[in-house]
């Protein structure tokens, strides 16, 4: 039973993670109709500028984590104005300029930081511990700031008018923008959004993980499926969806192992889509 | 408009002759298919940096002559990702550029893709992998840089059981070649010590171990070893084990990284109880051998003690081609490397082996030591003896 309880946490702590990570996604997705293959970058980006501004430099990790935040959010403004609403309406083209961005990013960081991982610890160590049951206070800060994170998206975009305005440009960007919507700041805004919360969450998560140029792949991939589950745009289903899939690679793995955890999760969400082609909360039909 | 054919005439020869210059210049080229990106990346460096080193060494110090002539070596490094399909895609690259010698790659999965190129490009390859076939009589002109876990494993494991008491161990590796050779080679070593193992392997690409940990805690293993997880991986794994409450003693059966795998733990004083595989003994002659790269290069030695063997490898190569008058004949180099004593003026001498395990005597064999981390402390280097199969 501890070791149910255990993998539970686990679970969720790993929801929560991917779903910081799946609601960028899908937000720019769902308002811009862009699938941003530059989102694994933009999570590396924060972890190394979190990792510079806190072991390089001195900075208190608070500090680093707002910075990262800070300047993922601005590069994601300016790749959005500069570069991606040049082609935004060619879908083709936002694929192709979307992977470009994050083969640059990630070359970069290689460039910049070397191949190897940096020694870049969460500030918080000690484990808080009942009998089997087990979670460190680092993971426990990180899923509290995680927790807050998806509160404040979920604030904004339900309950503020900048949310209601980011809505209506998913729902139909003509008409939003033939109602007078500023659709020149509210495209930028959403897009640095979503990146804003990919660096913030490898700001937060790498400490705790390792950091390297490459571990924006399997984010990249993570988000993506998280976001196929939850249905392509949808905020609530990526959130649903990055928990199922958080709990289900957690219980899959401690009780079927490795090999046979990623194989039953990624069947799992095959069944799911053979059932709900448009994922768990999708429209069939995306208008925008 | 005749004297401008006759200019075009003139250029054309002057051009050819300096082509043929060129192309008659004495010019030893080394390719390697080299794992440069993700989470294998430092083994891939070490790789690099050993060919620059020798290359420079070789041709500051006119190592290679041939015919008379004082040959050049250049490197060509191609990211082959670690994957079979990478280092395949590196070597079909380094074929077509007509390059014959070749020194890497690093992991099992590489080698696995790269020998039949190799083979069917007449090439001579000096190659690491700790696969099960990481060399064979189907690929006679493949030489392997040392020996794998079969070699060194049982010693590490006397060592570990001589400093603290376990009868179980829970070995972690991925779930591809590079991964499961290693990982059942060990297990049969372990077995062989007296110490019941279990195998966990886990997708290439997980970021969180979390899960896997919590899996292997629940046996209540004795002793864990990292086999040849990758050092990014490998850190993860241990900081996750000790937050878990694991306490006992941690192997590291398949290849150097003890420094990376430290840094993503947190430290040593998290590694705290470790023993690892180091390629070489560190003594004077190999401290002289890293001054040596620091006045040639510039720059301290790349990080991961791989360095040392692809040194030695390098070196190897080097002597076939001189020994063969040769730089660009595979089948002469491969011949005059068999008759080459396993020495190195840095490293020491050793012996070709593996005609046992692998059915051909092409693996090198030379004194390596055993790493220790204990109570978050390193300790002094244990030397140990060449593997030998007579």
């Amino acid at each position: 039973m501890e070791g149910f309880i255990a993998t539970g946490l686990i679970g969720i702590s790993l929801g929560s993670q991917y779903t910081l990570l799946a609601l960028g996604f899908t937000l720019i997705f769902g308002i811009l109709g862009v699938v941003n293959f530059a989102h694994g970058g933009f999570y590396v980006m924060g972890g190394y500028v979190a990792y510079y501004c806190s072991a390089v430099l001195g900075l208190p990790y608070v500090v680093a984590l707002l910075i990262a935040l800070a300047a993922t959010f601005v590069l994601g403004w300016l790749f959005e104005v500069l570069i991606l609403e040049r082609v935004i309406d060619d879908h083709q083209a936002t694929l192709m300029v979307t992977m470009g961005f994050y083969l640059v990013l990630a070359t970069g960081i290689l460039v910049i930081f070397g191949a190897e991982s940096p020694e870049f610890s969460f500030p918080i160590s000690g484990v808080w511990r009942v009998g089997d049951v087990y979670f460190p206070y680092a993971n426990m800060v990180v899923l509290g700031a995680c927790l807050a994170a998806i509160v404040f998206v979920f604030w904004l975009v339900y309950r503020t008018n900048v949310g209601r305005s980011l809505r209506a440009m998913a729902e139909d960007r003509t008409v939003a923008s033939a109602l007078g919507m500023p659709t020149k700041i509210l495209f930028p805004f959403a897009f640095a959004l979503a990146t804003g919360l990919a660096g913030l969450t490898g700001a937060l998560v790498t400490p705790i993980l390792a950091l390297a140029p490459h571990v924006g792949d399997p984010v990249l991939a993570f988000s993506f499926l998280t976001v196929i589950l939850g249905g392509l745009g949808s905020v609530t289903g990526a959130t649903i969806a990055a928990f199922i899939v958080g709990l289900i690679e957690a219980y899959a793995a401690v009780y079927l192992g490795g090999s046979k955890g990623a194989l039953t999760l990624f069947v799992l969400v095959l069944v799911i889509l053979v059932i709900r082609p448009q994922g768990l909360m999708g429209k069939e039909v995306r208008r925008a | 408009m005749i004297s401008g054919l006759g200019r075009l005439f003139c250029g054309t020869l002057l051009a050819s002759a300096a082509l043929s210059a060129s192309a008659f210049a004495c010019e030893l080229k080394i390719g390697s298919p080299a794992v440069l990106s993700g989470p294998a990346a430092q083994w891939g460096m070490a790789l690099r940096g050993a060919l620059e080193f020798v290359a420079k060494e070789t041709v500051e110090e006119k190592r290679l002559v041939v015919n008379g002539e004082t040959c050049t070596v250049s490197v060509v490094a191609i990211d082959s990702k670690y994957t079979a399909e990478g280092a395949a895609s590196a070597m079909n690259s380094l074929a077509a550029e007509g390059i014959k010698v070749i020194v890497g790659a690093v992991g099992s999965p590489e080698v696995t893709g790269m020998k039949p190129i190799a083979t069917r490009n007449r090439m001579v390859a000096m190659v690491n992998s700790f696969a099960k076939d990481a060399i064979g009589p189907q690929w006679p002109n493949v030489f392997h840089i040392g020996p794998g876990p079969s070699g060194w494993a049982g010693p590490i494991i006397d060592k570990g059981l001589e400093l603290y008491k376990f009868d179980t161990v829970s070995i972690v590796a991925p779930n591809d070649q590079g991964g499961t050779d290693i990982a059942g080679v060990n297990a049969e070593i372990f077995k062989q010590k007296g110490v019941t193992p279990t195998e966990e392997y886990y997708q290439r690409g997980t970021t969180n171990f979390a899960p896997i940990v919590t899996r292997m805690l629940a046996a209540k293993p004795g002793a864990v070893d990292l086999a040849s997880s990758p050092a990014g991986d490998a850190g993860i794994i241990v900081k996750q084990l000790r937050q878990a409450g694991f306490t006992g003693p941690i192997f590291r059966l398949g290849g150097p990284g003890t420094e990376e795998i430290g840094r993503v733990a947190g430290g040593y004083n998290v590694l705290q109880d470790f023993l690892w595989f180091e390629p070489i003994a560190m003594d004077d002659n190999t401290k002289a051998l890293e001054e040596k790269h620091i006045a040639l290069m510039g720059k301290p030695r790349p990080e991961n003690a791989d360095f040392f063997r692809w040194v030695y490898a390098a070196r190897m190569m080097v002597k076939a081609a001189q020994a063969a008058q040769s730089v660009d004949d595979a089948q002469k180099i491969a011949d005059a490397m068999r008759t080459l004593p396993v020495d190195d003026e840095n490293i020491g001498a050793g012996h070709w082996i593996g005609q046992k395990f692998f059915g051909i005597n092409q693996e090198m064999s030379y004194p390596f030591a055993i790493g220790v981390i204990q109570a978050g402390e390193q300790q002094p280097y244990v030397r140990a003896e060449a593997a030998n199969e007579g």
